[in-house]
């Protein structure tokens, strides 16, 4: 398989992870799903450097972010498909 | 059939990885002899220590128990005790005679340096002279007892690193073998996940209770987590929130039950996944689990953690490319090819039971031969 420029843990995650440099906004980027060989495709829709995170599906403010299949915070703004997710836009739901 | 390595068997049954005479400090000053006592003597090992002196109540006896319990580390052939006084030093070898090793001790008062430092060669000598006469010998992987850490996480660490640690843990249980997880403050937030392996009610609310004493404490002392825990680094690195740092350092204890719940230091009674209760920065937390008994530990790093420890050799795991060209001193396994080929994890945990095999056979560390190696005994109170 082609190099992905994502990786998902688990399908159904709400996040995948940069994999390669310096992604910029507009870049057609292909993913790989760990656990099921899937390969997906999004556009990355901001700048994402290497190992932060791109959303793979609409997270509106409020919404319950998944990654390794479970819960791992939640969004505190809209956030598109190929949007940048970091620490600015999820957070804990423990605090 | 049984899956050996070449290990060094002990007098109690316990099986070492390595076979050296610790030379460990009682406290704080007697560690300049401790040190010149090691550079004197081949197969010595310097097991320093900060404090100890003025410590009281529950700390001092973590801090005893702790040096104890590297001194019966299996990997520990002899021990020569460096005190400053007869009746703490005797404190510390009551607690490792059980091992059923030699323990010597050599006290600075009332001698001076000078003449602790010629008694302690001539016994390290005497000692690693009749060590150095262990040979090993096939013993099955039942016998080993591994830590798993991580530390200079990233997001890689979740993706590679950690989950093989995890899978080569699953196989070593599987084969009969134990593995103790810790660093409580990294479970923050995926506490409920882990407790759902336990293998009882019992030991599921001990381990919850744990991770909630330890926010609570944070809170009261009026700590912020949040601004710790994911560090700097890690949100550098991409991390988000402490639910995903805590189950990307969850997936190294691999999918085993988890079968006991231990305090700082303390080995495990029976087989198969333990937790340790201690606090997680690297150095402090690997002396808990060299103090546990672990013969080695295998620690995921992401943007690179160099130290080892000093009685158990630790095999550094890195699965982030631009760490194992820039820090490639400092990491003992590639792991990249799961990023960078789509490599199965599980294929390549098998690769690293193999190397953790052949670790425990007497293949050197990076930690090991550099040096970078560091103890540290967590103190819960203040000293007078």
């Amino acid at each position: 398989m082609e190099e992905p420029g994502f990786i998902v843990h688990h399908k159904g995650d709400s996040l995948g992870v940069v994999v390669v440099e310096d992604v910029k906004a507009g870049q057609k980027l292909r993913g790989w799903i760990m656990d099921t060989n899937e390969t997906i495709e999004l556009t990355a829709a901001a700048d994402i450097p290497l190992g932060h995170k791109v959303a793979l599906v609409p997270l509106g403010k409020g919404d319950t972010v998944l990654k390794y299949g479970n819960d791992v915070g939640r969004a505190v703004e809209d956030i598109g498909v190929g949007g940048y997710v970091h620490f600015h836009n999820i957070k804990s739901k423990r605090w | 059939m049984v899956r050996t390595f070449l290990g060094y068997p002990r007098s109690n049954g316990t099986v070492g990885v390595r076979n050296h005479v610790a030379v460990i400090s009682v406290m704080d000053n007697c560690n300049p002899v401790t040190r010149a006592i090691c550079q004197a003597v081949d197969m010595t090992l310097p097991v320093t220590t900060l404090f100890v002196r003025g410590q009281y109540g529950h700390d001092l006896e973590v801090a005893f128990n702790t040096l104890a319990g590297m001194g019966r580390n299996p990997n520990i052939a002899a021990v020569l005790l460096v005190g400053l006084e007869e009746q703490t030093t005797e404190e510390v070898a009551r607690r490792i005679r059980p091992a059923g090793k030699p323990v010597e001790s050599i006290n600075l008062q009332p001698h001076g340096t000078i003449n602790a430092v010629a008694e302690g060669t001539r016994r390290a000598l005497k000692l690693a002279v009749a060590a150095s006469a262990a040979r090993r010998a096939p013993c099955p992987v039942s016998s080993l007892l591994v830590g798993v850490e991580c530390g200079g996480s990233d997001t890689t660490s979740g993706l590679t690193c950690n989950p093989t640690i995890g899978a080569m843990a699953d196989r070593l249980v599987a084969d009969g073998g134990s593995v103790i997880i810790s660093e409580t403050s990294e479970f923050l937030g995926a506490e409920h996940l882990f407790a759902a392996r336990a293998k009882d009610e019992a030991v599921g609310k001990a381990f919850v209770e744990a991770v909630v004493r330890l926010e609570r404490e944070a809170v009261s002392r009026g700590m912020d987590i949040r601004g710790t825990n994911p560090t700097q680094d890690n949100i550098r690195g991409g991390l988000t929130t402490i639910e995903e740092k805590a189950l990307g350092a969850m997936a190294k204890a691999g999918t085993s039950p988890l079968r006991g719940v231990l305090a700082y230091g303390e080995a495990p009674a029976g087989k198969g996944l333990h937790f340790m209760d201690a606090p997680a920065p690297a150095v402090e937390n690997l002396t808990a689990m060299a103090a546990a008994g672990c013969q080695l530990i295998f620690f995921g790093t992401g943007v690179g953690n160099p130290i080892g420890n000093m009685v158990a050799p630790t095999v550094k795991v890195c699965g982030n490319v631009n760490t194992l060209r820039t820090m490639a001193d400092n990491i003992d396994f590639d792991a990249s090819e799961i990023l960078e080929k789509s490599a199965k994890v599980g294929a390549v945990g098998d690769r690293l039971y193999d190397f953790a095999v052949e670790v425990a056979s007497g293949t050197r560390t990076t930690s090991e031969l550099l040096d970078i190696r560091e103890t540290a005994i967590s103190r819960f109170a203040p000293t007078i």
